[in-house]
């Protein structure tokens, strides 16, 4: 990759001009993350890519849509994704039920090939992210990965909202722990 | 609410994860604004976040990449003139998405199709209909023949009857006939099929011989094929000694001229 470095602002400003060469970096940067992502929820190394496809078209085509005001652009990225893969898979006929059941032991070999590890030190973060505790990474995994509503993990794991709301929370202080 | 109790509501992991309403993303965007300390609490969020995607992130193929930019730049010719995006207009501009319109294509071929077809088996329908009415045309009439022969076969084959063979004199030895003759009944009925057609102005009359005189026994049709080959009834007759046909001019005679065919009852 070339050596160019975009801040955030840049990186906006030159997106919305629909420059391509700064969509390059966009995808350079975040594509393994996303793809990352998209397999946990669907598990299908083939479906994920064409998700992730059509995610990238959709960030490009909607881009105008990204207000900066109401939070990061990875977050707003990581959410265009996920919904976009929530209704790839509704519309597939794949029910909930069928994600949560193997959501457990399911965390693939496939994370270790990826080379996204100059950037970050993903065998790192892994290590710390394995270290929370199973039923915090769970509702986290349920809530981050397959879009479960709070309300919704309450009624699927039969714990009471109050409980989903404090563990949910535990569980990203818990995180931030681990990766600051 | 004052920032801690937001904080401990979970609003903000919910917001962060995209779960959170409009108005509710509305209220967070105000809080942060409005509390540093809320702002920071999401970038925190984020942050954790981030990592756990990181933590599971996966290289696509490098084909994806190539994919992506064949169809952005299929899609758009904004590369060439950007400036474009900076304007902007009033009036909003409605674009239809290539897929809707690959569905309004297909659709319309669908239609088109389908228009075809219509038309295609409405003609087989009529053509099938025409060859229905046809055929049960032909139906009805081998129906009403089987329906003749049957009956003239109940005729032949009855044993009340008497049959009575005429045959042709020296003059017109092809006269032939048969006669049915029910005695009890006097019914006379003539299957005149082998009679030879007459000469125009002309007719058979169809005679019984009782005492030695002849009576008329009614006329015999024999230039009309659809009746000369079926069995005819002639007038009844109680008693005779013999049966006869002559030709006669067309209408008949009250006695006969030249008598052709003649049978005598055994």
């Amino acid at each position: 990759m070339d050596e160019v470095k975009y801040s955030e602002e840049e990186l906006v400003r030159l997106l919305n001009n629909k420059d391509q060469q700064a969509f390059s970096y966009l995808y350079d940067n975040y594509s393994a993350i996303l793809n990352g992502t998209i397999y946990k929820m669907v598990e299908d190394a083939a479906l994920a890519e064409d998700i992730l496809q059509e995610a990238f078209i959709k960030i490009w085509n909607n881009f105008a849509s990204y207000d900066p005001m109401k939070g990061r652009l990875f977050t707003w990225m990581l959410n265009l994704t996920r919904n976009l893969t929530i209704d790839t898979l509704r519309s597939k006929g794949y029910r909930k039920q069928q994600l949560i059941s193997s959501d457990e032991n399911s965390v693939s070999n496939l994370a270790d090939q990826n080379s996204i590890a100059s950037k970050y030190d993903v065998i790192g973060l892994k290590k710390q992210v394995q270290q929370l505790k199973p039923e915090l990474k769970n509702i986290i995994e349920l809530a981050y990965f397959y879009g479960y509503t709070q309300d919704e993990i309450s009624k699927e794991a039969q714990i009471p909202l109050g409980t989903v709301k404090s563990r949910m929370r535990a569980a990203i202080i818990e995180l931030r722990k681990l990766v600051e | 609410m004052d920032t801690k109790e937001i904080i401990l509501s979970g609003i903000l992991e919910q917001y962060v994860l995209g779960a959170t309403s409009e108005a509710e993303n509305a209220q967070v965007v105000a809080w942060a604004i409005a509390h540093p300390e809320i702002a920071q609490e999401i970038a925190a969020i984020q942050h954790a976040l981030e990592s756990f995607a990181i933590a599971n992130a996966i290289e696509p193929k490098a084909s994806t990449k190539a994919a992506i930019f064949a169809k952005i730049n299929e899609h758009s010719s904004a590369k060439q003139a950007p400036v474009i995006n900076l304007i902007e207009s009033d009036t909003p501009v409605y674009t239809i998405s290539n897929k809707w319109k690959m569905v309004a294509a297909v659709s319309i071929g669908i239609l088109v199709i389908s228009s075809a077809l219509n038309v295609f088996y409405f003609n087989r329908y009529n053509n099938v209909n025409e060859n229905l009415a046809v055929t049960k045309q032909a139906l009805a009439n081998e129906q009403a023949m089987a329906k003749e022969f049957k009956s003239n076969w109940d005729i032949a084959r009855n044993p009340n009857n008497t049959l009575v063979s005429l045959k042709g004199l020296e003059t017109n030895p092809d006269a032939t006939a048969k006669i049915f003759w029910f005695q009890q009944t006097g019914e006379v009925l003539i299957d005149a099929s082998n009679l030879p057609n007459t000469p125009t102005g002309m007719q058979y009359q169809f005679w019984a011989i009782i005492d030695g005189k002849p009576v008329d026994g009614g006329l015999i049709i024999t230039n009309d094929e659809g009746k000369k080959y079926r069995i005819q009834k002639m007038k009844s007759f109680g008693k005779a000694q013999a049966f006869a046909i002559s030709l006669e001019k067309a209408g008949g005679n009250p006695t006969p001229t030249t008598v052709v065919s003649l049978g005598k009852i055994i």
